[in-house]
């Protein structure tokens, strides 16, 4: 894994990833979100995992998302995040900005 | 507002945090262990990354870090304060007192000077005016109207006021004239109906007749809010008017200190005024015109196009009656656009001086008050000393104390703010009926808005701040160790503490000094008005205004008005009665160019004089002394010789005195054929005030109503009675109504009508001594505290030199020394204040100069006495301490 080349998450990246992996998943705990994040991307993006939680506790504040603690299937507590309305809003804004984003500098990079 | 909502989300987890912070190690304490599982603890650690730093942003996520200080130094503050009940009711009370005063007159300033009309886009209206005059007549804007290209639209109102009553005592309607364009220009949308248009305006009434659109709070008031007023006819001077649509609640009118009750067309004018109409008269002044600029025009722009179109629009509107240098002038004068997003106000003009005194009146009180908490405050630092020293010596900065005790004043001038905001709601309702009079009311909406709430957010911040920092930067300024090993009294930091206090109170004697003055030059002022020589005695009459709408042919109305006179003689109660056209001191007047027989005069204004037209007996009913000559009587009649009374100052002015008597007086009286008439002037009586009390002795002179040809449709039965006038009222309505049913009456006490035309010398006279008794009284709370302190402070001392046999008197007087000492600093720094105060209200006194020397002695001596009295209690109780415990406690 060492040997294995990781590149770190875009800035201002981490809220679409992390909406968007609970808009696939429904309700998941932070532990459940950075595997789902680095398993999506193929283990190529590096998430430092701890940042999860800041990015956590500010979109619960933005209210984003909505915590519950629950059970896991390993019985131990843990606290299960879901997107709400307003998450799903957000995540719809980010995409396609950053799909706006993207086309753009395809189009940069193909007439370079 | 999702600002709002995530302010309430950091403040609800604040309540919770522990949890919060509890249930975040928890989920990261799994996360790790979880990761362990799979892949060992050093490898989960170094995805983790530093768990403290994480934790420490997760934290500041909620904001946390700051509202977690705010709220612990609130909660110390508000501790505090709590620990001090007495400081703190004082402290809050005095501030409360403070900021309301302030705040109630702010929010007049406000609404009558500050605040936009509610209309759409009121920055881009504009008054037309010429010269100094903002008035024009109904030709002048009929063609202004017609010359629209200048503008987006333009629009014209007048004043009115319209006697609702089907008989009797008349009950008016606030009115306003208004154009066809009027609401449409100004952007205002019906709430109910529809508002008038220029189809309503022609000239008689337009096809739907006469109709009105009445504002929201009449709607309300007159009809009950009753839908069913929609099509409903009043009567306007008794002639019928349909109800067509309702003003929304928010629009009162372009004047900001006058609502409206009934709007009608200019156009129906000649259906209220049969005698002479004024649409097509081009020398009455009544209209206000008001543009809306087009878009993209500046006013200079504006104004370059209707100045363009002026000569044309003078030219069409002369006045041909007319002398040939006024004609010259009329042409000239330039028309000019004012900005008037702020609409119109009476107030503004008249009474803008008396609240700029009262606005820094209050203010000074203000100061005083701050003095005084920032004295306590300083007392109570030197108390606490020890433990900010504690606080300091284990380690918080200086500047975290300083802002620990900063938080505790704004907490307390917080909560001062709070209690004035509520004070001021009811003070500013207080203030306008202070200045609101029965000929004038005053309607200005005084609710707050988001102006006044800065206001009164910002003198808070500042008072807060004033009375904070001298405090909390005294109580950090000494270095901990150097207290700590000074006795629990805290001496070396109290002494500079008590310095500072010494020059607190000083200047606090001083700010008293400049109130009391500028109350006593208030009151001086108000005195010498009301004793000024008016040429009448104001007391006990009554007038009572009789107008016949019209409805009497002008033939009959000289028969009608003296077969009334005749008939009120004999009201039991009545013992004088006469009539005239014009009341003394009511704000109207009629003046006219005369030329006395053998005058040269120097100008035109030089023969300027001013007119009443009076029944015979008018003199001797106000009591005004006849000087020479006769006054009016039978003699009089239309067929003998014109003759006129002038006054004394007239008298010496034209003819140098009595030899006046028989001299003529050549007129021009209706100022349409420039023809003179000659009057012979039979009498001379003592000079009377016109317009108002303030005024020079203006020249006049009276005509007598037996002479006169058409008299107007309204004249004034002047009654002096032995008993107060308001139990005649009944009397004199059944009297009238005997001879007339249909004729409105006005009734209205002379005294009052006097007594108003001062209400804003007798406002500001009477709020400046209620704060400068405030002032006073705080003056003394600050002597009394500072002077208790210093002789706890010295007790010791004072025990020993009671023990070694000082007298009481000489322990009093050495207490007093130090008042003393304050005072005579007080007084000087004041007495230098007051002079220089003094000179900014020179224009609002009257008979008595801002540098009065008795004024400011007896003020001074006041001042001196009362604060005297707050030190020398303290001085008594010391002079009364037992030596022996006064030691021990030491």
């Amino acid at each position: 894994m060492a040997d294995q080349k990781r590149d770190e998450i875009p800035p201002g990246t981490l809220y679409m990833l992390i909406l968007r992996t609970l808009a696939r998943g429904g309700e998941m705990h932070g532990y459940e979100i950075a595997n789902a994040i680095q398993r999506g991307s193929e283990e190529v993006l590096q998430v430092e995992e701890g940042s999860l939680y800041p990015a956590l506790q500010r979109m619960l504040i933005k209210g984003w998302v909505e915590a519950e603690w629950g059970v896991t299937a390993g019985n131990r507590r843990a606290r299960y995040y879901h997107l709400t309305k307003l998450g799903r809003e957000q995540l719809e804004q980010e995409l396609s900005q950053y799909r706006r984003v993207n086309i753009a500098i395809e189009k940069i990079l193909q007439s370079a | 507002m999702n600002w709002l909502r995530e302010i309430w989300r950091r403040v609800k987890f604040l309540s919770h945090r522990s949890q919060a912070e509890d249930d975040l190690a928890e989920e990261m304490r799994l996360h790790l262990d979880l990761r362990a599982e799979e892949t060992g603890r050093d490898e989960s650690r170094r995805r983790f990354g530093n768990e403290l730093l994480l934790r420490e942003t997760s934290r500041e996520a909620w904001g946390w870090r700051w509202l977690d200080s705010l709220s612990q130094d609130l909660r110390y503050g508000g501790r505090a304060l709590a620990a001090h009940p007495g400081f703190t009711i004082t402290a809050v009370l005095s501030l409360a007192l403070g900021i309301g005063a302030n705040t109630a007159i702010f929010s007049i300033v406000n609404a009558v000077m500050l605040r936009a009309l509610p209309v759409e886009d009121p920055q881009r209206l504009v008054q037309l005016r010429s010269g100094k005059n903002g008035s024009f007549t109904n030709p002048i804007w009929e063609q202004v109207r017609d010359h629209q290209q200048a503008f987006a639209g333009t629009l014209a109102y007048g004043d009115g006021r319209f006697d609702l009553a089907s008989g009797g005592e008349s009950r008016f309607a606030q009115g306003l004239w208004v154009s066809g364009d009027f609401f449409r220009v100004l952007g205002i949308a019906p709430l109910r109906g529809r508002l008038l248009t220029a189809e309503d305006d022609q000239h008689g009434g337009g096809k739907s007749g006469p109709v009105a659109v009445i504002s929201y709070a009449f709607w309300q008031s007159y009809f009950g809010g009753d839908p069913a007023a929609l099509g409903k006819t009043i009567t306007l001077d008794r002639h019928p008017f349909e109800i067509v649509g309702v003003t929304p609640p928010y629009f009162t009118g372009l004047d900001v200190d006058k609502g409206f009750d009934v709007s009608i067309p200019i156009g129906c004018e000649p259906i209220l005024h049969t005698d002479i109409s004024a649409l097509d008269h081009r020398s009455w002044w009544w209209l206000r015109i008001l543009a809306r600029l087009k878009p993209g025009d500046s006013v200079p722009q504006a104004e370059a196009k209707i100045q363009a179109l002026q000569g044309e629009i003078r030219r069409a509107t002369m006045p041909t009656t007319w002398e040939e240098e006024d004609r010259k002038n009329f042409l000239k004068d330039a028309f000019q656009l004012r900005p008037t997003a702020t609409g119109f106000s009476s107030t503004r003009d008249r009474y803008r001086q008396g609240l700029f005194t009262l606005m820094a009146v209050v203010g000074l009180v203000l100061l005083i008050a701050c003095a005084n908490i920032a004295n306590l405050l300083l007392a109570r630092a030197a108390a606490r000393q020890r433990e900010i020293s504690i606080r300091m010596a284990i380690g918080a900065g200086r500047r975290r104390v300083i802002r620990q005790l900063l938080t505790e004043s704004l907490l307390l001038s917080g909560l001062g703010a709070l209690g004035g905001f509520v004070f001021s709601l009811w003070g500013s309702r207080l203030l306008v009926r202070l200045f609101s009079t029965a000929l004038d009311p005053l309607d200005v909406n005084v609710s707050p808005d988001l102006m006044v709430l800065a206001f009164t957010s910002g003198v808070a911040l500042l008072t807060g701040l004033l009375f904070g920092l001298a405090p909390a930067f005294r109580a950090t300024s000494v270095s901990p160790n150097h207290v700590l090993k000074e006795n629990a009294r805290g001496a070396i930091a109290g002494g500079s503490r008590f310095r500072l206090g010494k020059m607190l109170v000083a200047t606090q004697v001083a700010l008293s000094l400049v109130l009391l003055v500028g109350a006593g030059l208030f009151l001086n002022s108000l005195r010498n008005l009301l004793g000024t020589s008016m040429g009448f005695d104001r007391r006990n009459v009554t007038l009572v205004q009789v107008n016949t709408l019209e409805k009497v042919p002008k033939e009959r109305r000289v028969e009608l008005f003296r077969t009334i006179l005749e008939r009120l003689r004999t009201v039991p109660g009545v013992t004088l009665a006469a009539s005239s056209l014009i009341t003394p001191v009511s704000h109207r007047g009629w003046n006219q160019f005369v030329f006395p027989e053998g005058y040269a005069a120097q100008s035109r204004e030089d023969t300027l004089t001013w007119f009443n037209r009076v029944s015979p007996g008018y003199f001797r009913t106000m009591s005004t002394p006849l000087r020479a000559g006769r006054d009016f009587d039978s003699r009089d009649t239309k067929s003998s010789t014109k003759v006129i009374i002038i006054n004394e100052a007239a008298a010496r002015h034209y003819f140098g005195g009595v030899s006046a008597i028989g001299k003529n007086v050549g007129m021009d009286l209706d100022g349409k054929t420039g023809e003179k008439e000659l009057f012979q002037v039979i009498g001379i009586v003592a000079d009377t005030k016109y317009v108002d009390l303030r005024e020079e002795t203006k020249l006049s002179a009276y005509l007598v109503t037996t002479q006169e040809a058409e008299p107007r449709g309204e004249t004034n039965f002047i009654l002096r009675s032995a008993v107060p006038g308001a139990t005649l009222t009944s009397a004199v309505r059944a009297a009238i109504a005997e001879i007339d049913p249909g004729l409105a009456l006005e009734f209205r006490d002379f005294e009052t009508q006097v007594n108003e035309s001062l209400v804003q010398e007798r406002t500001v006279a009477l709020l400046s001594s209620f704060f400068g008794a405030l002032a006073l009284m705080l003056a003394m709370i600050g002597l009394y505290g500072v002077t208790s302190y210093a002789v706890l402070r010295r007790q010791g001392e004072i025990g020993i030199r009671m023990a070694l046999g000082a007298s009481q008197g000489s322990v009093v007087w050495l207490v007093l020394r130090d008042v003393t000492m304050i005072l005579a600093v007080g007084m000087v720094l004041g007495i230098a204040a007051s002079l220089a105060a003094g000179r900014l209200v020179t224009a609002m006194l009257f008979g008595v100069k801002a540098a009065d020397p008795a004024t400011l002695a007896v003020c001074a001596a006041v001042l001196a006495s009362a604060t005297t009295m707050a030190g020398f209690v303290p001085a008594r109780r010391a002079s009364r301490l037992d030596p022996t415990t006064a030691l021990r406690d030491e």
